[in-house]
């Protein structure tokens, strides 16, 4: 019967509870759906690693020749190891499509995932292609593509559609962040489809030789196979706690190697980490909000549902029901409604928004089946939500469970000690209006009240002002990192065996305003970092700005760091760091002169002066131009020609995605607002009834109470707003902070206007909210009303 | 006649703020098993203090209540509900029915808490609602409403009905056919139930064995009406 009771109970107070439950459920859904998302990210990407047998390190070298291999082979803990020859050739159609090409000598190490068409074969003459590339550039299997290298095409069939597990994360440049895959994509060939003619034309340059007849002469039985270079080496290790070993064996045993990295610290596979990660931050911020509104729903919700019915329960006490039946029979308002949101949320979010994420996800990282995986701490989570519901409703109900019947029985009246209204009618009180000095006497005597809807509407104004900062964060990061930084409109990457010739070629064409990036590895005490240092000749088209924004210049007594890496690493001006150069045995010591911003890479820098000062060769590897390069796709010297524009857009394009999401949380702050002050509001209004109806028998008009009425929330709303514009920006700014990885420093940069738009958001929903509950006054029933609280 | 009921020099105090006062100032009075008794009294002189105490619903400060040869103030929360639940019919000025559940259910309400409870539409029929078994409580008039209240008590057949200025809220007419029902109660069982109703209005003296008057949190006297007047005799 109690059963049935609650039940009617419920569709009779149905707004306030469906409150409770949108909160608890849209909490577990955005909970446990970003979290079966992440989770199946991980989760898909540990089954594609696996079972493609990812690289456990990769190393990078000039050449690794027949016998390093050998070598590396015979290192102990190494179960395979296998060569690579990479090198980035255009595409030959009438768009700018950069694609790397991959030439192998077997696919043990790092296999492909075919999604269409037949496995690897060295003896099969064709190519094998980035699956979601041919996809975006409509490319099917059979179809012939030419890539264009160094003055030669190559006409390969496309034998296979596949995904790769090195490849998951994949773009052109590291200033490109994000992999649209319409412009840049990676091909698989046999060796033996790399041009001869052109390892022969290689090898009698580097002889020095023109004629090739002289050269045959010279060198006799020519077998290119020997002239062939390898630049990359993936190694297979039997188990990851002997990664570091192999690793130093490697970098002991073969002279020549620039780099030996570790799958997890590759490019790809940390990006995608990084992203789930990043999932983790907005998952905890917002569920722990909306969870935190739905038990400031609870509270005020069954203090109202309790309230009500004092009469009732002291009615059940006198027929004698036990006090645990009663409480039981309370505490399943909160339990049974906070049960089935979690239920519901634990269901859809993954079946819709785990769904969705991932899909949206994998349209850029390259993972084959991926699909939202609910993980335990889902269940976790859903089940202490109902618990911490449930407690809160019973601590809101017990102190009226625990009086005695008789008690309950009675009326309440607001207990009042007089001592604390006092001040009310002294000093610059007095003088106020009486709806003033009602609302400031009701709201300290329900001080709970104010402060729930306080924390409420303070809430909805940190989502505003967090959904609008967001929005103007990453704008000014857009503009900070492409019109501040970069003052180029093209960067040239320089091939990396440049002739003399060819670079006189290019600064003559374009000056020489260059720079050059060097792999380093810095000691840290025992620890050593990846890390580079970018030297700067651009003659002002990298710019470099300081803590604030403004313009500085780097010197030439010594290194600049980034904020950020300072930060992390703890380094300050005047440290002394010390590195050596990848492959370079001879350590630096540097001393830094001054810190720099850098929203998006966290590096050192020196100038070229400096850097010769070291005794280190200048050798650019970029050249930076306004000139009009639009159209341009082949330089001579040129490995790759990167437009900024096409940068700043492909970026922008991530952040529209993102502005999606931050529609849908200004839409949620203004709800969640809504709710709080619609909630708190009717809770207030029944406690307030009896005045009110006291008032309109004295002869106020309905529009004289409604005007007291309002007073009272647009006070809330304005020390709400007060409180939440910074707090908004607090948020914000930790937002960031932490679901950005160690390589990005932006914090929040919230514009005057939207804490503007915010404010006036905030009271708009409190305005109009109070309204919405102002008409009731119209409704009261004098009669009923004051007869209730005989 | 065998005695149910005894207050020895029962006070109750109620402190409110800094300052108390004696609701019930030493009352001491007994009651006879199958009496139907009524209290007396002005606004403020303990009545309802007194119907909450012998219901269990409150506790003595001091003083001590005798029901059935057991003294309930010595009782703890849970004797108390369990008192309440087997003995107790509690009747009230405004009802308390409760107006998520329908008529018959509110009735049904007791077979949860008392281990032989009388068919619930046998007694809606004995009190006339056999026609709003399923309706609500706001679909009601007063008097029905009480009546329903009345069943509600009379389901758990209890030993002792307690009523609260059962006809205050009602017109004289209807009021006249809910002290009927009460009476009724009192009669059936071979005369063995007990009512207590606490009013001012005297006239419902009239009907009674036994009238209580209090003043000032103390019993003004106790008297037994040899000749108790037939309810329809009563000029209302």
């Amino acid at each position: 019967m109690l059963a049935r009771k609650m039940f009617r109970d419920i569709r009779f107070n149905l707004s306030q509870f469906i409150t409770i439950f949108l909160m608890v459920f849209i909490g577990i859904m955005a909970y446990s759906g970003i979290r079966s998302y992440m989770y199946g990210m991980t989760k898909s990407a540990e089954i594609f690693y696996e079972e493609q047998n990812l690289q456990d390190l990769e190393a990078m070298a000039p050449n690794f020749t027949d016998k390093d291999i050998e070598k590396v082979k015979k290192i102990d803990h190494v179960k395979n190891a296998e060569r690579r020859l990479t090198i980035v050739g255009n595409m030959d159609s009438d768009k700018d499509i950069t694609l790397q090409m991959n030439f192998i000598e077997e696919n043990e190490i790092s296999t492909f995932y075919v999604v269409q068409g037949e496995s690897f074969n060295k003896e099969k003459s064709g190519l094998w292609l980035d699956e979601y590339f041919a996809n975006k550039n409509k490319i099917k299997l059979g179809d012939t593509i030419k890539i264009k290298y160094d003055g030669e095409t190559l006409e390969e069939k496309v034998l296979g559609l596949i995904i790769v597990p090195d490849h998951v994360y994949d773009i052109k440049d590291e200033s490109a962040i994000f992999p649209t895959h319409t412009d840049y994509g990676f091909v698989y060939m046999s060796i033996n489809e790399f041009p001869k003619s052109y390892v022969k034309k290689q090898a009698m340059q580097k002889a020095g030789i023109d004629d090739e007849k002289i050269f045959d002469m010279a060198v006799k039985d020519f077998d290119y196979k020997d002239y062939l270079t390898f630049n990359y080496l993936l190694v297979d290790v039997d188990e990851d706690e002997n990664k570091n070993y192999v690793k130093n064996e490697i970098e002991k045993e073969l002279k020549n190697v620039l780099a030996v990295t570790k799958a997890e610290d590759t490019l790809s596979y940390a990006t995608y980490q990084g992203e789930i990660e990043e999932g983790e931050t907005y998952c905890g911020v917002f569920s722990g909000l909306f969870l935190f509104i739905a038990i400031l729903s609870v509270i005020t919700t069954m203090t109202r549902v309790v309230k009500k019915q004092r009469t009732q329960i002291g009615t059940l006490k006198a027929l004698g029901f036990k006090n645990g039946r009663i409480t039981m029979h309370y505490v399943g308002f909160g339990f049974w409604i906070a049960l089935f949101g979690a239920v519901l949320g634990l269901i859809v979010g993954p079946l819709f928004i785990g769904n969705v994420f991932i899909n949206e996800e994998l349209e850029y990282y390259e993972v084959p089946n991926g699909r939202a995986v609910v993980s335990t701490r889902g269940f976790i989570v859903a089940a202490i939500t109902v618990l911490v519901i449930t407690l809160v409703t019973y601590f809101t109900c017990r102190k009226e469970l625990k009086e005695n019947p008789a008690e309950t029985l009675r009326t309440q009246m607001p207990r009042v000690k007089s001592k604390n209204l006092n001040f009310t009618t002294k000093g610059i009180f007095k003088n106020m209006s009486f709806g003033s000095k009602w609302n400031l006497r009701d709201i300290f005597r329900n001080k709970a009240r104010t402060i729930m809807g306080i924390a409420g509407v303070t809430g909805c104004c940190m989502l505003l002002v967090c959904g609008f900062g967001m929005f103007d964060s990453m704008n000014k990061f857009l503009d900070d990192q492409f019109d501040k930084l970069y003052n180029f409109d093209y960067k040239l990457s320089i091939k990396q065996d440049y002739t003399n010739e060819q670079y006189n070629k290019l600064t003559e064409r374009f000056g020489e305003s260059t720079s050059q990036t060097l792999m380093i590895e810095i000691e840290n005490g025992d620890v050593k970092d990846a890390n580079n240092i970018f030297v700067d000749n651009s003659k002002g088209y990298v710019r470099f700005v300081n803590h604030k924004g403004d313009f500085i210049d780097l010197n030439d007594d010594g290194v600049f760091v980034t904020e950020k890496l300072a930060s992390v690493k703890g380094y300050k001006i005047g440290d002394t760091i010390k590195w050596h150069i990848y492959g370079k045995d001879k350590y630096y010591e540097t001393k830094i002169v001054g810190l720099d911003r850098d929203a998006q890479n966290q590096n050192v820098k020196m100038t070229k002066k400096y850097l010769e000062s070291l005794g280190i060769e200048y050798k650019p590897d970029a050249i930076y131009t306004n000139d009009d390069l639009s159209g341009v796709k082949e330089i001579d010297g040129i490995e790759l020609i990167q437009d900024k524009n096409a940068l700043k857009s492909g970026t922008a394009n991530m952040l529209d995605t993102m502005k999606m999401m931050l529609v849908l949380l200004i839409v949620l702050a203004a709800v969640l607002g809504g709710v709080i002050i619609y909630n708190l509001g009717i809770l207030s209004f029944t406690e307030k009834q009896y005045q009110f109806a006291t008032l309109k028998v004295l002869g106020f008009k309905d529009k004289q109470i409604k005007k007291i009425y309002i007073k009272q929330n647009n006070w809330i709303a304005i020390i709400s707003i007060i409180i939440g514009l910074p707090l908004g920006f607090y948020m914000t700014d930790y937002i960031f902070k932490m679901a950005l990885s160690d390589s990005y420093d932006f914090g929040a940069s919230i514009k005057m206007i939207s804490y503007v738009y915010s404010a006036i958001g905030t009271w708009i929903v409190s305005f109009v909210f109070s309204k919405l509950l102002a008409r009731k006054i119209g409704k009261i029933d004098m009669v009923t009303s004051l007869k209730g609280n005989e | 006649m065998q005695e149910l009921i005894k207050f020895e020099n029962v006070k109750k105090t109620y402190n409110i703020g800094e300052k108390s006062f004696n609701a019930l100032d030493g009352a001491d009075f007994s009651i006879n098993k199958g009496e139907f008794v009524v209290v007396l009294g002005p606004s403020g002189a303990g009545k309802s203090t007194l119907l909450n105490l012998l219901g269990g619903m409150d506790k003595v400060t001091s003083g001590s209540i005798i029901v059935g040869g057991k003294d309930i103030s010595k009782y703890n929360d849970k004797q108390l509900t369990e008192y309440r639940a087997e003995n107790i019919g509690f009747i009230f000025q405004f009802y308390n029915i409760l107006p998520t559940l329908t008529v018959l259910e509110n009735v049904e309400l007791v077979d949860s808490i008392v281990k032989n409870p009388k068919d619930a539409k046998q007694i809606l029929k004995e009190v006339g609602l056999e026609e709003h078994y399923n309706k609500f409580p706001n679909q009601l008039s007063g008097g029905e409403q009480q009546r329903v209240s009345i069943a509600r008590a009379i389901a758990k057949d209890p030993l002792l009905l307690l009523c609260d200025e059962p006809t205050g809220a009602l017109d004289s007419k209807t009021g006249v056919e809910v002290l009927k029902l009460l009476k009724k109660q009192c009669d059936a069982n071979n005369g063995e139930n007990t009512v207590i109703i606490v009013t001012h209005n005297s006239l419902i003296a009239e009907v009674a064995d036994r009238v209580i008057r209090l003043k000032n949190g103390k019993v003004e006297s106790n008297t037994i009406n040899k000749n108790p007047k037939n309810i329809e005799e009563v000029n209302w």
